[in-house]
């Protein structure tokens, strides 16, 4: 039935739909005009991508010289040499960061079509009602597909969009097609954006699925924590992504009034969004009036760098998986200590036999008595009821084993740290370079504070319990001495608050355009830290107290409130939860990320009045100009994080990361000294000005926490500043610098001006530096700047880099 | 009696094995006399100074030779604690990097690109992936390492130093005393 012209009966006709025109619906519900990109396909932004390596250089550090993926190879592209292919290294680069960045989108992508049809089966379909505050309700949509969703069904075509675009952009990496770096990172740069459209749709359909709070700044308090399992019950860890399963097993729980028997602690963002359920404004019914706050009762067990530690710490009973980011050795480990796994994701099925369809009073049975390690479900609603009569019914099974072995004897622990040979292997693979050795040793010793003291910086990889000669169980070494800490790991964190409100937009709006606000850090990533948890409390702290909007989510968000002030205060408690300054907001899982790039857009849309539908471009545009937002992933590990990077970068947010990341091998970086690469376009009259490098860079590998908190800052510096507020920047930008490098930024004199542009603190002497170090001219009758900065501090200039934004052209 | 840099050369974390190509461990005498014979070396060092702080002094001895200093990180502030500045820039070690891989950079004194840059007290992986982008990207620059790790992805590195501090400040030495010679 492609086309049906004339009249036709539907009288006789069953089971028939009948699609009315999306489109059409559309332009009757929505006034804005469609803009110049919907549903943007593979080449259609090119051209915005290539302004942002023009100005941001690709850089490559290649981990591999080789390729391998055909049967010409091994090539060795080192240098000048190409592939069999014909292929370059900086090609092979780019085509592997393209490979990573589609991994990291179709995680967060599949995890919403999952979400998609399961909350259509069981909820229906449900209005996309996101309260009274919020009326651009899914902004990164709204962009980039150019529709305004009305229903979860209303996402379908978008998810359908993604797929084909993925399809294409896979296709592309294959032997024998692309072959231009360039293009490959403008793919990359579309898989990246196309991850933050994945993303919110996923959060979105479980925002309203579940009733979580929509931009709630008062998100409830819950606990977080090894230690806030109860052990006096059975302990149910899900871990994961996907809550599906383990909003089941709590739904179970509440239905059967269990929660005086299981503990359900979410390891992952599956914790996150588990504390979420039930919090948000009552809708939809079927959530609101059985599982209202639910989401409270459960409890964040941890972020992803403790999952190793929790098992050999002895904090569960069962475990349930999901998908993504669940470590592959998950049976290995649990069967070990006879911890049964579910596997409820058809993503992570870890060689189990599937048992979807047979009774959930068998499966039990068959876990409780240890007669399979585990099993996989594939339907949530079993799967969670599984999850926690089996954590109930085996934890008097495992007594045994709880006392017996996840904790080693005092006299098997002696044994252990004296049989090191101080042979180093175990240093030689550690990512922190802990110095496993000199620790193991002291312990041998009876001094136990090294293992206390590196315990948080471990990451929990186990990667030297497998070349230890010795066989010395490293992991279990720090879970003996750290007991205490286990018991006692009880801290407090708010629950994901959702998006953005756009009452909040509204107030911040023109501070953060005019620079008053310093700047809005986005604090994201997961476990893999250069030297332990502590930092990411670190620099939560330093930017919330220097008056910065501070957003956070998934595991860093875990990970920093692992730390007190002397009160005893976590970071949640010390400040509020708005999008505000001085005040820090946990966004939620993976997906919730979206929220961030999405209130670039608000700002965009409902500060400054432009019309976001499917136009990507200028908001983007507007961000790098105008929002000073950086992002930081200090533990970033995961493809996920590759391109969740990659697209805040393609919507003009930089993001600084830690020096592992340089294993995503390519960055965005600026050069200074091209004069030219920072030229810009004043939008009133289409005139072209030199301006100060800001932001100077995208993507920003820094080598230590003190040096990525300098670079945040200044990478909050947007052309749009007005005096007071790049006055304001500048003033953090040096302090910092004067705090953790004991100097002045090198680079302060580029982003001045006009005189009021300078620090009020170090103003004199600023102007005698720019006189006698730079040679600019300085009236000090008038303490004013006469001639010397790259460009003059104008109150109306309009800067962008895109032509059609010119209002008269010259 | 020198000490024998050229043991231990597998790379420190062992699954860092990039390629066909890749570095050879030196002793101190060659590494040294490249050093001396750079037209523009730059000793880039970064963070992990401060885990071994008395590296500095050896560092700033190495400046005192005329070798200019490029200080990643916030270790510009182990030099400031010391008094010495004179020859030492602070800088990013990623932008730095970055601006060595360009033909037509004029380096940190506008005096013109980079022939030899060494590395030291810098975090391995971020070290190995700048060297990495070198050994790419501008094959024009010849890479030494000084650190106590095999470097894999540099031209002259020393071997594994990192159990024994001894020797290794013992072989840091060294190298400053040929540039002196």
């Amino acid at each position: 039935m492609d086309k049906m012209e004339g009249s036709f009966a539907v009288e006789d006709m069953q089971n028939v739909q009948i699609n009315i025109g999306a489109i059409v619906k559309e332009v009757e519900e929505w006034d804005q005009p469609m803009g110049p990109f919907p549903y943007p396909t593979i080449a259609t932004l090119r051209d915005w991508d290539f302004k942002i390596m023009n100005r941001y250089k690709v850089f490559y550090s290649p981990i591999c010289d080789r390729c391998t993926l055909c049967t010409y190879g091994p090539c060795d592209l080192t240098g000048d040499k190409r592939g069999a292919c014909g292929i370059d290294q900086a090609a092979q680069q780019g085509r592997i960061v393209l490979i990573a960045c589609l991994m990291g989108a179709t995680a967060h992508c599949a995890h919403g079509r999952h979400l998609y049809h399961w909350c259509l089966d069981k909820f229906g379909d449900l209005p996309v009602n996101m309260g009274d505050e919020i009326l651009v309700d899914a902004p990164i949509t709204r962009t980039i597909a150019g529709i305004k969703p009305k229903t979860l069904k209303d996402f379908g075509p978008v998810l359908s969009y993604f797929e084909e675009q993925v399809s294409q952009l896979l296709a592309s990496t294959h032997t024998g097609q692309e072959g231009s770096y360039l293009d490959f990172e403008s793919k990359a740069l579309h898989a990246g954006m196309l991850d933050h459209l994945g993303m919110e749709v996923s959060d979105i359909i479980q925002t309203v699925a579940y009733d979580m709070p929509r931009g709630d700044e008062d998100a409830p308090i819950v606990e977080c924590g090894m230690g806030t399992l109860d052990k006096s019950k059975a302990i149910l860890i899900t871990y994961g992504h996907n809550l599906a399963a383990s909003s089941e097993a709590m739904f179970y729980t509440e239905d059967n009034n269990l929660w005086d028997k299981v503990d359900i602690g979410g390891v992952c963002c599956t914790a996150h969004d588990n504390v979420r359920i039930g919090e948000g404004l009552g809708y939809p019914k079927e959530i609101s009036e059985k599982y209202k706050m639910v989401g409270t009762k459960a409890k964040i067990a941890g972020a992803i760098g403790w999952w190793r530690k929790m098992v050999r710490g002895d904090v569960m009973d069962c475990v349930m998986v999901d998908e993504q980011c669940v470590w592959t050795d998950v049976l290995n480990e649990c069967s070990k200590l006879k911890i049964p796994v579910i596997a409820s994701s058809e993503k992570i099925m870890l060689g189990l036999p599937d048992r979807t369809n047979d009774p959930v009073d068998g499966i039990v049975d068959d876990l409780v008595n240890f007669r399979m390690p585990g099993v996989a479900v594939l339907d949530p609603t079993k799967a969670g009821e599984i999850g926690v009569r089996t954590a109930i019914a085996v934890k008097p099974k495992r007594a045994e084993i709880r006392e017996a072995d996840p904790f080693l004897s005092e006299e098997d622990f002696k044994k252990y740290a004296e049989s090191c040979t101080y042979c180093h292997s175990c240093q030689f693979v550690c990512p922190p370079h802990i110095k496993i050795g000199d620790v193991v040793q002291a312990a041998a010793k009876g001094n136990f504070e090294p293992l206390s003291s590196t315990y948080e910086i471990c990451v929990g990889c186990r990667r030297c319990e497998q070349v230890c000669p010795q066989d010395i169980p490293i992991l279990s070494l720090y879970a003996y001495a750290n007991k205490e800490y286990i018991r006692n790991q009880k801290f407090k964190m708010r629950a994901g608050r959702g998006t953005v409100k756009d009452t909040e937009i509204r107030r911040v709006g023109a501070p953060i355009v005019l620079g008053t606000i310093p700047g809005v850090i986005a604090i994201v990533g997961c476990g893999n830290y250069p030297n332990g948890t502590k930092e990411c409390y670190d620099i939560a702290k330093e930017f919330v107290d220097r008056g910065f909007i501070v957003a956070a989510s998934g595991c860093m968000a875990m990970d920093m409130s692992l730390y007190t002030d002397d009160d005893g205060k976590t970071i949640w408690e010390q400040y509020g939860g708005a999008v505000d300054g001085r005040n820090i907001c946990n966004v939620g899982s993976c997906v919730a990320n979206a929220h961030i790039t999405g209130a670039t857009i608000k700002i965009a849309t409902i500060f400054a009045g432009r019309n976001e539908r499917a136009n990507f471009d200028d908001m983007a545009d507007y961000t790098l100009s105008k929002i000073g937002a950086c992002g930081v992933a200090w533990g970033a590990y995961s493809q996920k994080a590759a391109s969740i990077a990659t697209g805040c970068n393609r919507m003009g947010v930089p993001v600084v990361v830690q020096p592992h990341s340089v294993m995503y091998r390519r960055a965005f970086l600026g050069r200074t000294d091209k004069k030219e690469d920072w030229e810009i376009i004043d939008a009133r009259d289409g005139s072209r000005v030199y301006c100060e490098p800001a932001p100077e860079h995208m993507l920003y590998v820094a080598e230590s926490v003190e040096e990525a908190m300098l670079m945040m800052a200044k990478l909050c510096i947007r052309p749009s500043d007005n005096s007071q507020g790049r006055m304001i920047k500048l003033t953090h930008y040096c302090d910092i610098s004067m705090k953790y490098f004991g100097c002045m930024p090198p680079d302060w004199a580029i982003y001045v001006r006009h005189a009021s542009d300078l620090p009020l603190k170090w103003k004199d002497d600023m102007l005698k530096e720019l006189e006698s170090k730079h040679g600019w001219e300085i009236d000090w009758k008038r303490k004013a700047i006469v001639s010397g900065p790259i460009r003059k501090m104008d109150v109306s200039f309009d800067p962008t880099n895109i032509e059609r934004k010119i209002r008269t052209k010259k | 009696m020198t000490v024998d840099t050229t043991k231990n050369a597998v790379p420190f974390e062992m699954a860092q094995i990039p390629g066909p190509e890749m570095a050879k461990a030196y002793n101190t005498a060659v590494i040294g006399a490249i050093m001396k014979k750079a037209k523009r070396p730059l000793l880039v060092v970064g963070a992990e100074l401060f885990e071994d702080p008395v590296m500095f002094d050896k560092v700033i001895a190495i400046g005192k030779t005329g070798v200019p200093i490029a200080a990643t990180a916030h270790s510009i502030k182990g030099f400031i604690e010391r008094g010495y500045t004179d020859n030492v820039t602070m800088i990013g070690l990623h932008p730095l990097t970055n601006y060595l891989r360009f033909k037509d950079w004029q380096g940190l004194d506008g005096q013109g690109q980079y022939d030899v840059v060494i590395f030291m007290g810098i975090f391995y992986k971020f070290a190995s992936a700048m060297f990495s982008a070198l050994k790419n990207f501008n094959r024009d620059i010849k890479r030494v390492s000084i650190d106590r790790y095999y470097h894999v992805n540099a031209d002259m590195t020393f071997g594994n130093l990192a159990f024994d501090q001894d020797k290794y400040h013992e072989a840091v030495d060294e190298v400053t005393a040929k540039l002196t010679a």
